[in-house]
């Protein structure tokens, strides 16, 4: 009898080098750019580097220390925090009412999911040019502003507003992402649980806040985590419209490792800012977590 | 009418109840009707708000000049923006035609990169046994979490320690690979049955021919998916390509655009026509392949 290889899957010698080489394009992306700078990482948050001196000084724990008390790392911090506290009600809010919407539709519903999800893909400096028009001062919208209600909204030089801008453009962004996984999660709902919940008298009201909420507990897990990521990532539109401004009030951690590490060339400095914001949003996602899963956890998830 | 054995009294409930389940029926059919109109009545404004930018976008491109963020529909329509970027921006000579072949080339190369190495590295932790296997699989997700911002400054210094800073390489090298293809290729060849792999294999087919012959051509959605989304990152890309290449002639167009932002804060016409060329090329594949899209989604989510 021929002894063939079909199914013979416990041989783990056979596959040993065919598996190494095929694996091999992984191994060396990740020993160049990601082992290494894992490693050079802890070594420039102690060292004060210029790239242009031929070797970095060792300076301790100056770096922590200034980055710990400085007002612009603080106001990133915080600012973090402010966009979060926007953000995530809204985002969460428009995309449950856009999947919803897509779920009950009869017809057209790859379509609308679809057309939901373009701003996505639109690049934060294209949505920011749009936003500098429509909000500039002699444009169409902001003419009617004046004339017609009488408010003159500086709106990229007043702090709250420029945050509140900036929301928004990214509410407008991640709403029909998110909406994807929400509508992934409502395809999930058994129909019974509705029916049941219909013949013992509960209105759509409770039927949504009593089934469809907490039987979308994964999809809040996936959309919080990936939120609350996002808010300690924001760049582009602040960058390009407020450059953190004005007087820090839009400031974002990667604006600030931006312009400490490759405006003001201060390697050590950056990566040290850099350490902090992963520090910072690692445990805000822990926090996170901690409360979606009490919440789903009240609700039988576990 | 039959003659019923129980009795007259169910007789006349018989010949009663076609016209009063008919009665039911159509006032059912009615109240589905209205809120199935409603739904539509809200889905389409809706998703005309979240395209308008889009459309406000390419019609502020071929807007006369004079009219530019003034209002949203202009007298009339020129193409003097797009004339003044593919002329290499007037006076000012601004390299907005060569910034968008960057774009192309950076996108595409890391684009069918990361397809074609996700899809070699995830067939080998999948399909293939070999002893380490799943010390790499585990490694690579321990990489999904790692905080990518602290390896922003070191990442940088490699480049430039090899001579790369300003290079198409620097845009291109760190991103040839990306960790989420792997992981999405792996989970789903795990879920391929592997007898026309071991088929492939007794005819005598290399491992690289069963990838790129049999693998790839199955996930064709998941491909779609991946490429799609990878694209688009890094076409919108904006942090490490403004960081890695300085002069203008080997920026991206989005980079491009970011810097000149604020140049052209008077005359913003030659800007939404670059952004207009920035924005075109990724809806365009985004409904090329929306229907695989669609199926990729759906798969990804469930």
């Amino acid at each position: 009898m021929v002894s063939i290889s079909i199914g013979k899957r416990g041989n783990n010698i056979r596959h040993g080098a065919r598996g190494w080489l095929l694996t091999s394009p992984y191994l060396i992306f990740t020993a160049i750019f990601f082992l290494i700078p894992l490693v050079w990482s802890i070594f420039l948050v102690f060292q004060d580097w210029d790239l242009i001196s031929p070797t970095p000084v060792f300076v301790g724990l100056a770096n922590i220390k200034e980055a710990l008390s400085s007002p612009r790392v603080l106001a990133a911090f915080v600012n973090s925090y402010k966009y979060m506290v926007l953000f995530i009600p809204l985002v969460m809010v428009a995309s449950v009412c856009l999947a919803l919407i897509v779920h009950h539709l009869p017809r057209f519903k790859a379509l609308f999911a679809v057309g939901f999800f373009l701003p996505y893909l639109a690049s934060g400096v294209v949505v920011s040019l749009i936003v500098r028009g429509v909000l500039s001062y002699n444009s169409g919208f902001d003419t009617f502003l004046r004339t017609a209600l009488h408010i003159n909204p500086d709106w990229l030089g007043n702090g709250t507003l420029a945050i509140l801008v900036i929301t928004m453009m990214m509410v407008w962004k991640f709403a029909g992402y998110y909406a994807l996984i929400f509508m992934a999660g409502l395809q999930g709902i058994p129909g019974d649980f509705y029916e049941a919940a219909a013949i013992d008298g509960a209105g759509p009201w409770t039927r949504f806040w009593r089934i469809t909420v907490p039987m979308l507990y994964p999809a809040f897990y996936t959309t919080l985590i990936l939120a609350v990521g996002l808010m300690f990532s924001i760049f582009t539109e602040p960058f390009v419209l407020t450059n953190g401004g004005p007087q820090l009030a839009t400031q974002t951690w990667q604006l600030e490792i931006y312009y400490q590490a490759f405006n003001q060339f201060r390697a050590g400095y950056g990566a040290t800012v850099a350490l902090l914001n992963a520090i910072a949003t690692l445990i805000s996602i822990l926090v996170i977590r901690k409360i979606v899963e009490t919440w789903g956890h009240h609700y039988g998830w576990d | 009418m039959a003659r019923i054995q129980s009795g007259s009294g169910v007789a006349i409930a018989v010949r009663a109840q076609p016209e009063a389940a008919r009665r039911a029926a159509s006032s059912l059919w009615r109240r589905r009707l209205t809120r199935t109109a409603i739904l539509y009545v809200i889905a389409i404004p809706v998703l005309a708000i979240m395209v308008l930018p889009y459309f406000y976008l390419f019609v502020q491109s071929l807007a006369p000049w004079d009219q530019i963020d003034k209002t949203l529909i202009p007298s009339s329509l020129t193409f003097r923006s797009y004339q003044w970027v593919w002329t290499g921006g007037g006076f000012l000579a601004e390299p907005w035609l060569n910034a968008f072949f960057n774009s192309v080339l950076v996108s595409v190369v890391d684009s069918v990169s990361v397809v074609a190495i996700g899809a070699i590295v995830g067939y080998a932790l999948s399909i293939l046994r070999f002893r380490g296997q799943r010390m790499v699989y585990n490694f690579i997700l321990f990489q999904m979490f790692y905080p990518s911002i602290i390896l922003l400054v070191p990442t940088f210094l490699i480049i430039r320690v090899a001579g790369l800073y300003n290079t198409y390489w620097a845009m291109i090298l760190p991103k040839l690979v990306d960790l989420w293809a792997i992981f999405m290729y792996t989970s789903f060849f795990r879920s391929v049955s592997t007898e026309i792999i071991e088929a492939a294999r007794l005819d005598g087919a290399s491992e690289l021919t069963i990838i790129f012959r049999i693998m790839i051509p199955i996930s064709r959605s998941i491909t779609t998916i991946i490429f799609l989304f990878v694209f688009m990152a890094r076409w919108t890309e904006l942090l490490w390509d403004l960081i890695v290449v300085k002069d203008p002639a080997t920026q991206t167009l989005n980079v491009l655009l970011a810097t000149l932002f604020n140049s052209y804060a008077s005359y913003p016409g030659p800007q939404y026509a670059a952004a207009a060329m920035l924005t075109l090329p990724v809806l365009i594949l985004f409904f090329a392949f929306s229907r695989n899209f669609v199926k990729g989604v759906q798969l990804v989510l469930r």
